[in-house]
């Protein structure tokens, strides 16, 4: 059989090799390249939108951690607006019943004081009265005859009013 | 028994009365070219068949390292994603080169071992090489680049800016040149030798025992290791080295 030369250039062979190169980058690039990129891409993307996802869902739950946060120390707050308005109203309440209290007593006190006066009132005109008739009687007997009443009533009152004034 | 090797055996001329590329020559080069491109083509379909996203089988995995080593090489090589669109030509001319230099451990004949094809290859780098100095520097820049650094160089540089895709051609072809050689040597010395050694015997039994060359089994594996296995590898990554390494330094002017 025709061989060719051991070292040779044939120039059908190497425009066909050229050719054949060519027609392999084409198919290792249908048949490898763009299957397997395709798909490398396809996990790439897969993998981005799961740390994409998971970010959201974590700076959502930092959110609503938040939120839960505020609202306790909100929470906390009107607990403690609530006992201190409590506090306050129970002092204030403590304080209306002492000043009422006081009140109640003062009135009190000034109702026993009047009702002390009048009485010493009281009992110093029926003093007055009794001493008036004593004094009529013992002047009647040392004096010897009857005294009008009438006729002295004045001088004895004035008698027991300076009595009275000097007491 | 006499020794010689020859280049690729043409099965079929078409006559085609093209003046002076002549007639088509169909030679062993081209018919194993062929099922060089089968082989790899049949590969590709069968490593990326029913890739998935997640959970994927063994085969996927291969053909995901493949593009990948491919994609690294060419980006490791260049410094970015710059020559992204280079990476299936480097990704074909490695696969076709080392497939062409392990088929012959088929019995088959390396296209490789015939200088047009790596002179074709060669051609189309040196192609590439000059338009990415061209489009760096402008066609004024490219050819003013061969006057420097004094004008008496301008024939050197020419010279030299010709001998890359030469060297290029010339030292992947010698390379698996030199193990055809040398596996066609030993299969000859051996063959002489096995036939030396049976035709000792007397007799019939040695007459017809020394036309089986049974020292030929068992030596060409181990030295097959070197002149095929790794000479193979090693000159295909080799050359894709030289092309991308080439084309990315004419990039930078």
């Amino acid at each position: 059989m025709e061989t060719q030369q051991l070292v040779t250039l044939v120039p059908w062979t190497f425009i066909a090799t050229i050719l054949n190169l060519f027609i392999q980058i084409y198919l290792i690039k249908r048949f490898l390249f763009k299957p397997v990129n395709e798909m490398l891409e396809k996990r790439k993307n897969l993998a981005d939108q799961e740390i994409r996802d998971a970010r959201n869902a974590r700076s959502e739950a930092d959110s609503m951690k938040e939120e839960y946060e505020s609202n306790m120390a909100n929470a906390r707050a009107q607990a403690a607006q609530i006992v201190q308005d409590a506090q306050k109203e129970a002092q204030a309440r403590a304080d209306e019943l002492v000043r009422e209290a006081q009140q109640q007593v003062s009135g009190i006190k000034a109702r026993a004081e009047s009702d002390i006066a009048q009485e010493k009132k009281k009992a110093i005109n029926e003093a007055k009265d009794e001493i008036g008739g004593l004094a009529m009687d013992i002047a009647g007997k040392v004096v010897g005859k009857e005294i009008h009443e009438e006729d002295h009533r004045r001088l004895i009152d004035e008698f027991i009013k300076n009595v009275g004034d000097a007491s | 028994m006499t020794f010689d090797i020859t280049g690729a055996k043409v099965f079929y001329r078409i006559h085609t009365g093209i003046p002076f590329l002549g007639d088509f020559p169909v030679t062993e080069t081209l018919i194993v070219s062929w099922i060089v491109m089968a082989i790899i083509t049949a590969l590709c379909i069968f490593l990326t068949r029913d890739l998935k996203v997640e959970n994927i089988t063994k085969r996927q995995a291969v053909a995901e390292l493949l593009v990948e080593t491919a994609n690294n090489f060419v980006r490791n090589n260049t410094g970015g994603h710059k020559f992204d669109r280079l990476i299936p030509f480097v990704a074909a001319l490695f696969a076709t080169s080392v497939v062409s230099n392990l088929i012959s451990l088929t019995g088959l004949r390396s296209p490789t071992a015939d200088l047009s094809v790596e002179a074709g290859w060669a051609v189309v780098v040196f192609i590439l090489i000059t338009k990415e100095k061209i489009k760096a520097s402008g066609i004024g820049g490219y050819l003013k680049g061969f006057t420097t650094p004094i004008f008496i160089m301008t024939p050197f540089n020419i010279l030299s800016e010709l001998a890359t895709p030469v060297s290029m051609a010339c030292r992947h072809f010698g390379n698996i040149l030199s193990g055809v050689v040398i596996d066609g040597l030993i299969y000859w010395g051996l063959g002489l030798a096995s036939s030396a050694i049976l035709g000792l015997i007397p007799g019939a039994v040695g007459n017809f025992l020394k036309h089986i060359p049974i020292l030929e089994v068992g030596l060409p594996a181990i030295t097959g290791v070197y002149f095929d296995w790794f000479s193979g590898c090693i000159q295909a990554f080799i050359f894709c080295m030289l092309t991308i390494m080439f084309i990315s330094n004419a990039s930078e002017g």
